[in-house]
C-alpha cells in the first residue's frame, strides 16, 4: 500500500508540477545569469559583449573546429584557422597575398637548391623561451622527415623538393635545402610550415601536443574543449605589438543559418560561408555586414581528354562556348564570384592577364561540336553536393546550357564527395569520372602548385595530357630566373586556356558575416587572423 | 525470478547485442562507399603518404585481423582512435554524451510533465474545448517537422525576442549544480536558457505522441468493468481516475517512453544541428561524412548499449507500475 501512496498522483500535484516548469522555462527566457563562467564566456546568455573589466573579447564561428592542434598534422583550413592564432612560420603573406618575412626576418638563396632563412632576434614562445634555429630547422624537419618529431606529417608534399633544413654554424640562420631548383620555396614558406619549439615537442606525447599549444604567434592558449571550442587569450610578450583583441574565441556551427543566427543575435563576431540567401538578412539587420573576398580556389569542369566527346580539342572548347558563365555568376552566384579564363587566377604569379574569357556563343558552340565529328554525344557531369559554394546549382546551369545546344544531351549525376574524391585520387586517370565538377585551392598565390597536379601529364589529380603544356610547365619548374619563369607560366596558362581541358568557371569568393562591432577585412588565403582586428 | 536475475539476464542478453551491433557496423564499412584514406589524405597526396596512412591505421591488414584487433580493443575498454583528429574515440564519445543525455532526458520529462496531463484532461473531458485543444495541439505536434520548428523557436524567440541564446550549450547540468553548490544560482538559469528551446523542439513530437497514447488508454480503461464497480463503491473520481484508470494507463506509455528515450540519445541529430549542440548526433554524422570508423562504431556502441540499458530499465519498471507483471 505504501507503493500505492507513492505513486498516486493527484490533480493538484499535476498542476503543481506543470506550473513550475512552465514558471521555471519563463525565468530561464527572461532572466540574466551572472557571474557564471562558462566555456563559451557568455553566461549571461547571448552576447560575446566586451566580457569583464572592458576586455576587447571576439568569437569567430566556422562550420567545424580543428581535427587537433598539432599545426604539422593536418591538412584543413578549419583547422589552419584555429592554429594561425598562436603558430606562425618562417614567412608570411599580407592580406593580398604578398611574401612578408615573419620568423625569419631575411632570406637569401645561397645556391640553386638552398634558401638560406635568417631567424629573427627576440621572438618569445608562450612557455616563455625564446626562438632559436634549432627550433626553426626542427619544425621543417619534422614536416619533411618522417623520423623527426615522431611524425609523418600530412603537410610533406606541401614543402614540396624539400629535403632536409639545417642550422647554420655561427648564424642565426637555418638553410633549407631541397631535391633542386625550387623556385617556389619562399612561395610555400609563406603558407606552410608553422614553426614548434623543439623542446616542447619531444617532452610531449602526440595527444598532449594535440590539445596544448606553444607557438609564438600573437594569441596563447586559454581553454580547449575539443569540438566545442578553442580559447585564446592576447599574449603580453608577442614579438610585434600586442594583439588588440584580448580574448578570441573559436567555435562551430555546421549549419549556415545557425551561424547567421549567432551573428545576428551579437553571439558571435565572424561567421564564415555565408549562403548568398541569407546576405540579406544580415545586412538588414544593423548590427552586422556581409563581407566578401576573392579567395584562391578555382571551380572547374574537367574533360578527360583519353575519351570521346572529350578527346577532341574542338568538343572541349564547344563544352566552354556553350554556357553563359556571365549569368550563372550573376544569377547562381549572386555575383559572390569571378569568372575564369584559365586555370591560374589573376593576382598569382603566372596568370596571363592576355587570355579572355570564352564569350556565350551558342552558334559557335554548336558548330565546333559539329566540327568535332561528336554531334549527338551525350555527357554526364559529376559534381559533389555542398562541398563548394553552390556547387550543385553550378552544375546544373551548366548541363542546361549544354542541353541547349540541339547537338549534346547532358545530365547531372550527383556525387558523394568522399567518392568522387576516391576516384580522382586514385593517381590513375582511368578511375576517373569523364566529366566532373571540383574545386581546388591554392594558398601559394604561385601557378605552379595548380598547374603541376591538375593538368600536367603526371599530375595526381590530371585529366590532360598536352607536350607543349608539360614542356613549358617543365621549363618553369627549372628556370630560377623570376621573370623568365612567369612568361613560362603565362605561356602556360595560354595553351590551357587554347586547348580547353576545362570548362573554366568560377572563381570563388569566400563570403563572411562580421558583427558590426568589429574592424576587420577579409582576406583571399581565406585565413581568419584575429590579430588584424580592432574595436570599431 | 528475482529483480537481480533477470537484469542480470537481460544484461547477458545486452552484450550479444552489442557484439552484433559491433559485428554489423564494421562490416559496413567494408561495403560502404568511400575510402577514408580519401577524407583524412589531401587530394593531391602521393600514392606513397596514402599508403602510409593506410599503414599507420592498420587498413591494410585482412578484415579478420582488423577485426578481431577492434573486439580485442573493445573488450580492453579501447575504443580506437579517430582517424582525422588521433584522438582517443572514447574521450570524444564520452565528452560528448552528457550533452545528448542531458537534451533527451530533459526533453523526455517536459514532454511527460506536459503530455500525461493533457492526455488525462482530453480524455476526461472527452468532447469538450479542451478534449479538441489537446488532440488539435497533439495532432500539430505530430505533423510538425523538428527542424522547422527548431528554426521558427530560434527566429522568434532569440533573433526577434532575444529570450534566448540562438544556439550552442554554454554549460553543463553538474556544472550548474557545482556553482548552486556554492549558491549562486544562476548556473542553473544559464543551464535552462540554454536547453529549453532544443527541448522543446526535441520533445515535441514526443509530447504529442504521449499525449494521444494517454488519451486513448485513459479512454479506453475509463470504459472498463472495473471503473464502473469503483465508482459504485463510492470511491472520489479523482481516485478512480488517477490510481487506478491512469495507473493501468500508464504501461504502454512506459514502453514508449523507454523506447523514445533511447532513440532520443541517438537520434537528436537534427536538433543538435540546428542548435549547434555538441551532442552525439552531430559526432556521429560528421564520422560518418569522413568515414572516420573508430568513431562511427563507438557511437553506435554507445548508442546501442542505451538502448539495451534503458529497456532492461523500463521493463523492471513495469512490475513496479503493474504487480501483475512476473519476471521471466
Amino acid at each position: 500500500m505504501a507503493d500505492d501512496r507513492q505513486s498516486r498522483i493527484s490533480r493538484r500535484r499535476y498542476l503543481s508540477l506543470v506550473g513550475s516548469a512552465a514558471a521555471a522555462a519563463s525565468v530561464a527566457g527572461c532572466a540574466g545569469g551572472d557571474e557564471i563562467q562558462t566555456p563559451s564566456g557568455d553566461g549571461n546568455g547571448g552576447g560575446n559583449g566586451s566580457g569583464n573589466g572592458g576586455e576587447f573579447a571576439v568569437t569567430i564561428t566556422q562550420g567545424q573546429l580543428d581535427s587537433g592542434l598539432d599545426p604539422h598534422d593536418h591538412r584543413e583550413t578549419t583547422t589552419d584557422i584555429v592554429l594561425m592564432q598562436a603558430y606562425e612560420g618562417t614567412l608570411d603573406r599580407d592580406a593580398e597575398g604578398k611574401v612578408v618575412p615573419s620568423l625569419a626576418e631575411e632570406y637569401e638563396q645561397v645556391d640553386d637548391t638552398t634558401l638560406r632563412l635568417f631567424v629573427r632576434d627576440g621572438v618569445k614562445f608562450h612557455s616563455g623561451d625564446e626562438l632559436t634555429p634549432e627550433d626553426v630547422a626542427f619544425s621543417i624537419n619534422r614536416i619533411v622527415n618522417n623520423d623527426v618529431g615522431g611524425l609523418a606529417s600530412p603537410q610533406k608534399d606541401q614543402l614540396a623538393g624539400v629535403t632536409e633544413a639545417t642550422v647554420v654554424d655561427g648564424e642565426r640562420a637555418v638553410d633549407v635545402v631541397s631535391d633542386g631548383v625550387n623556385p617556389v620555396l619562399v612561395s610555400l614558406l609563406a603558407s606552410y610550415g608553422d614553426v614548434m619549439q623543439k623542446s616542447w615537442v619531444e617532452g610531449r606525447q602526440k595527444n598532449q601536443i594535440n590539445s596544448e599549444v606553444n607557438g609564438t604567434g600573437p594569441f596563447k592558449l586559454e581553454r580547449y574543449t575539443e569540438d566545442e571550442e578553442v580559447v585564446y587569450t592576447k599574449f603580453e610578450e608577442y614579438w610585434r605589438d600586442p594583439a588588440a583583441v584580448d580574448r578570441v574565441t573559436l567555435n562551430a556551427a555546421a549549419e549556415s543559418s545557425t551561424r547567421v543566427n549567432q551573428l545576428v543575435s551579437g553571439e558571435t563576431d565572424i561567421v564564415v560561408n555565408v549562403p548568398p540567401q541569407e546576405v540579406g538578412r544580415i545586412n538588414n539587420q544593423g548590427n552586422a555586414r556581409v563581407e566578401a573576398v576573392p579567395s584562391t580556389r578555382i571551380i572547374y569542369n574537367a574533360m578527360r581528354y583519353d575519351v570521346e566527346p572529350f578527346s577532341s580539342r574542338e568538343f572541349r572548347r564547344a563544352m566552354n562556348y556553350a554556357i553563359d558563365l556571365e549569368t550563372i555568376v550573376k544569377e547562381v552566384l549572386s555575383d559572390f564570384a569571378d569568372a575564369t579564363s584559365q586555370p591560374t587566377l589573376e593576382g598569382f604569379v603566372g596568370y596571363n592577364p592576355d587570355t579572355d574569357i570564352y564569350p556565350y556563343d551558342p552558334d559557335e558552340a554548336e558548330r565546333l561540336v559539329e566540327e568535332s565529328g561528336h554531334a549527338g554525344a551525350s555527357i554526364e557531369l559529376h559534381t559533389p553536393v555542398g562541398r563548394y559554394l553552390k556547387d550543385l546549382e553550378i552544375a546544373q546551369a551548366v548541363v542546361g546550357y549544354i542541353n541547349e545546344l540541339p547537338n549534346v544531351d547532358a545530365t547531372v549525376n550527383q556525387r558523394d564527395f568522399g567518392t568522387l574524391a576516391g576516384e580522382l585520387t586514385t593517381g590513375s586517370i582511368e578511375d576517373k569520372p569523364h566529366f566532373y565538377l571540383i574545386g581546388w585551392g591554392n594558398e601559394t598565390f604561385d601557378a605552379s602548385q595548380t598547374l603541376i597536379p591538375l593538368l600536367t601529364s603526371e599530375g595526381v589529380l590530371t585529366s590532360w595530357s598536352n607536350e607543349e603544356f608539360d614542356d613549358l610547365v617543365a621549363q618553369s619548374n627549372a628556370e630560377t630566373d623570376e621573370n623568365a619563369r612567369e612568361q613560362l607560366l603565362r605561356q602556360a596558362n595560354q595553351v590551357a586556356h587554347d586547348e580547353a581541358p576545362w570548362i573554366f568557371l568560377n572563381r570563388q569568393y569566400s563570403v563572411y558575416g562580421a558583427s558590426g562591432r568589429i574592424e576587420w577585412t577579409p582576406r583571399r588565403d581565406e585565413s581568419i587572423k584575429a590579430y588584424s582586428i580592432s574595436p570599431k | 525470478m528475482s529483480l537481480g536475475r533477470f537484469i542480470l539476464k537481460r544484461a547477458l542478453q545486452g552484450v550479444f547485442v552489442i557484439w552484433g551491433v559491433v559485428t554489423v557496423v564494421f562490416l559496413l564499412r567494408f561495403v560502404t562507399p568511400g575510402d577514408p584514406i580519401t577524407f583524412i589524405a589531401p587530394l593531391d597526396a602521393s600514392p606513397a603518404l596514402r599508403q602510409r596512412i593506410a599503414a599507420e591505421l592498420g587498413l591494410n591488414k585482412p578484415l579478420y585481423v582488423q577485426y578481431f584487433d577492434y573486439l580485442a580493443e573493445l573488450v580492453r575498454g579501447d575504443m580506437g582512435y579517430s582517424y582525422i583528429s588521433g584522438t582517443e574515440a572514447s574521450a570524444r564519445i564520452f565528452a560528448r554524451l552528457p550533452a545528448t543525455v542531458e537534451l533527451a532526458v530533459v526533453a523526455t520529462l517536459v514532454a511527460v510533465a506536459l503530455s500525461i496531463p493533457l492526455g488525462v484532461v482530453s480524455a476526461t473531458r472527452r468532447h469538450e474545448p479542451a478534449d479538441y485543444a489537446a488532440t488539435t495541439f497533439s495532432l500539430a505536434g505530430i505533423s510538425t517537422p523538428n527542424f522547422w520548428l527548431g528554426i521558427m523557436l530560434v527566429l522568434v524567440l532569440s533573433v526577434q525576442f532575444d529570450l534566448f541564446p540562438t544556439s550552442r550549450r554554454a554549460l553543463g547540468f553538474v556544472d550548474a549544480l557545482g556553482y548552486l553548490a556554492q549558491g549562486n544560482p544562476n548556473g542553473l538559469i544559464v543551464w535552462a536558457k540554454y536547453i529549453t528551446l532544443p527541448a522543446i523542439t526535441l520533445g515535441t513530437y514526443f509530447t504529442a505522441l504521449i499525449t494521444r497514447l494517454t488519451r486513448s488508454g485513459m479512454l479506453d480503461e475509463l470504459g472498463k468493468s472495473y471503473v464502473r464497480a469503483t465508482r459504485a463503491k463510492g470511491l472520489p473520481e479523482s481516485l478512480v481516475r488517477y490510481k487506478h484508470a491512469l495507473r493501468n494507463t500508464l504501461i504502454p506509455v512506459i514502453t514508449v517512453l523507454g523506447l523514445q528515450l533511447g532513440s532520443l540519445i541517438g537520434g537528436a541529430v537534427i536538433t543538435e544541428a540546428v542548435f549547434a549542440w555538441p551532442g552525439l548526433g552531430t559526432l556521429v554524422i560528421n564520422s560518418i561524412n569522413a568515414r572516420d570508423w573508430p568513431l562511427i562504431q563507438g557511437c553506435l556502441i554507445v548508442i546501442g548499449t542505451s538502448f539495451v540499458v534503458v529497456n532492461i530499465a523500463v521493463d523492471a519498471l513495469y512490475a513496479y507500475v503493474n504487480p501483475r507483471v512476473v519476471y521471466d
